[in-house]
């Protein structure tokens, strides 16, 4: 788990910063990201946003995001501790305008923690593969928001994958804009 | 442009529509015909055991009892065998309750909300508190155990005599099928479901499952889950045991980890949970089922044994 953890970190965090150094328009966003599953718990967490020229003029955003329900429905709770690491790249439409309009695909990795060794025969880690679309708005100063719906196609079953990981979510992000050039 | 998109869109509305089928082909040969029906007084008398003993003797009355609720769809069938385990040891009785709204015909089941399900179990527990029985057990199967617990929940019991012990075979707090998150969108155009029985469980479970119903056993899951992460304390001196299934494709196996946290004994202790290695939903019921094995037997009757061990101490 410590090692996913790290790679996790590694790769999302430090790969894409040395090509945004490298480009003459770049936007980099880093909020706050909350996330409500239909059904379940609120996970919340921390997201970044990236876009630059290159991705065909800012039409392609990179992203990536991690959301717990230890800072949300599990926060003082008995809810599962559970966590999502994100990473996705989104189609902007009318990425010009302040208004816009998304659609992606993310993937990453989920944990719930079983806490005792009794229930770690059942399954508790996946994959997570969704889709997304939702409404992006940026403000006049260096702040923007979104609010999405999402799909994890890879749910509980029962069998194989984590029984308390569901199918429908929402998601409001905050992002403050520290590279925009 | 405009006028092919209106066309699209009234054809999409046409065919979602048309899709919707609220009244299903019902034969008599299915338990929602209402021509089998489980809750003939006969039927219920047979079951119930303030019914077939209303005049208990004192001894009777310190014989441990168990009311047994059956779960979601299901009837008094699903716990038959746990009843003949009980009439063969003689060691305790067994008071099968059929839910409310079940055994019945679907517009029967339609209507019915897990309110009134539950009312079946609440109305025999007070009968048999009210008897004297001095030492009640319950035990709820899938949806039966969610029903038990919202009435630990709501301290139900601060009126009668408080249970000796609770024990929850395969019990739901999450589905095993994710699509039921839906339903409240879904229904509507879903009208209702189908399963397949085997032919050994025919005129014993409803068929079809009208979406009303299925946002009945959603609205139930989900405050169930939402008490339990709360967090719930347990009558005085009650005893509570889970057994789960390792793989169920019906009441997903998290549901046991849900009520493991969720769950306290009233001195702030865990409660007992065993994950059983079986694929079957309900694994002590195994009449009507095809292709039972040697293991399946042999887990139904330990679980059955260790449940009358705990009632006989």
């Amino acid at each position: 788990m410590k090692k996913t953890h790290l790679f996790f970190v590694v790769f999302l965090f430090f790969t894409p910063f040395p090509k945004a150094q490298n480009v003459d328009n770049y936007e980099l966003g880093v909020g706050l990201r909350f996330q409500k599953t239909e059904q379940l718990y609120w996970e919340n967490g921390v997201g970044a946003d990236f876009t630059s020229d290159f991705l065909l003029h800012k039409k392609i955003h990179l992203k990536l995001s991690y959301a717990t329900s230890r800072i949300g429905s599990a926060f003082l709770s008995n809810a599962i501790r559970q966590d999502n690491y994100v990473i996705g790249a989104d189609w902007r439409f009318r990425s010009t305008k302040d208004f816009q309009i998304f659609a992606g695909l993310n993937t990453g990795f989920f944990h719930a923690d079983m806490e005792t060794a009794q229930f770690n025969v059942l399954p508790h880690n996946s994959m997570l593969f969704s889709l997304e679309t939702g409404l992006f708005y940026k403000f006049k100063f260096p702040l923007a928001t979104s609010l999405s719906i999402g799909y994890n196609l890879i749910n509980g079953d029962g069998l194989t994958v984590p029984g308390s990981l569901f199918p429908v979510f929402y998601q409001l992000s905050v992002f403050y804009y520290i590279g925009k050039k | 442009m405009k006028k092919n998109s209106i066309y699209i869109l009234m054809f999409v509305l046409a065919a979602l529509l048309a899709s919707c089928n609220p009244t299903p082909t019902i034969d008599s040969s299915m338990l929602d015909s209402g021509t089998i029906s489980y809750a003939l007084p006969d039927s219920l008398n047979k079951h119930l055991l303030s019914s077939y003993l209303p005049n208990p003797t004192p001894t009777q009355l310190n014989t441990p009892v168990i009311i047994c609720a059956h779960g979601y769809t299901a009837t008094t069938f699903e716990w038959d065998e746990f009843r003949s385990y009980a009439n063969a040891k003689g060691t305790f009785y067994v008071s099968q309750v059929l839910l409310g709204g079940h055994g019945r015909s679907y517009a029967d089941f339609k209507k019915a909300t897990w309110e009134d399900w539950q009312s079946a179990i609440t109305w025999e527990y007070k009968n048999l508190s009210d008897l004297g029985f001095k030492k009640i057990y319950l035990a709820g199967s899938s949806t039966g155990a969610p029903l038990i617990i919202n009435m630990v929940k709501s301290r139900f019991f601060d009126q009668y005599t408080s249970p000796k012990g609770i024990f929850l075979i395969d019990p739901i707090v999450v589905s095993s099928n994710k699509t039921i998150t839906l339903i409240g969108l879904l229904g509507p155009v879903l009208g209702y479901s189908t399963v397949e029985l085997a032919n050994g469980e025919k005129g014993h479970w409803y068929v079809y499952r009208p979406q009303e119903t299925l946002k009945q056993l959603m609205a139930l899951i989900d405050l169930t889950r939402r008490d339990l992460e709360d967090g719930i304390t347990l009558p005085t001196g009650t005893y509570m045991k889970v057994y789960k299934s390792e793989k169920d494709e019906t009441a997903d196996p998290i549901s046991a980890f849900m009520i493991y946290k969720g769950m306290k004994t009233s001195d702030g202790g865990k409660i007992d949970v065993e994950l059983e290695n079986s694929k079957l939903h309900v694994f002590t019921r195994l009449k009507g089922r095809d292709g039972v094995t040697t293991a399946d037997t042999d887990l139904q009757q330990k679980v059955f044994a260790e449940m009358e061990a705990k009632m006989k101490q």
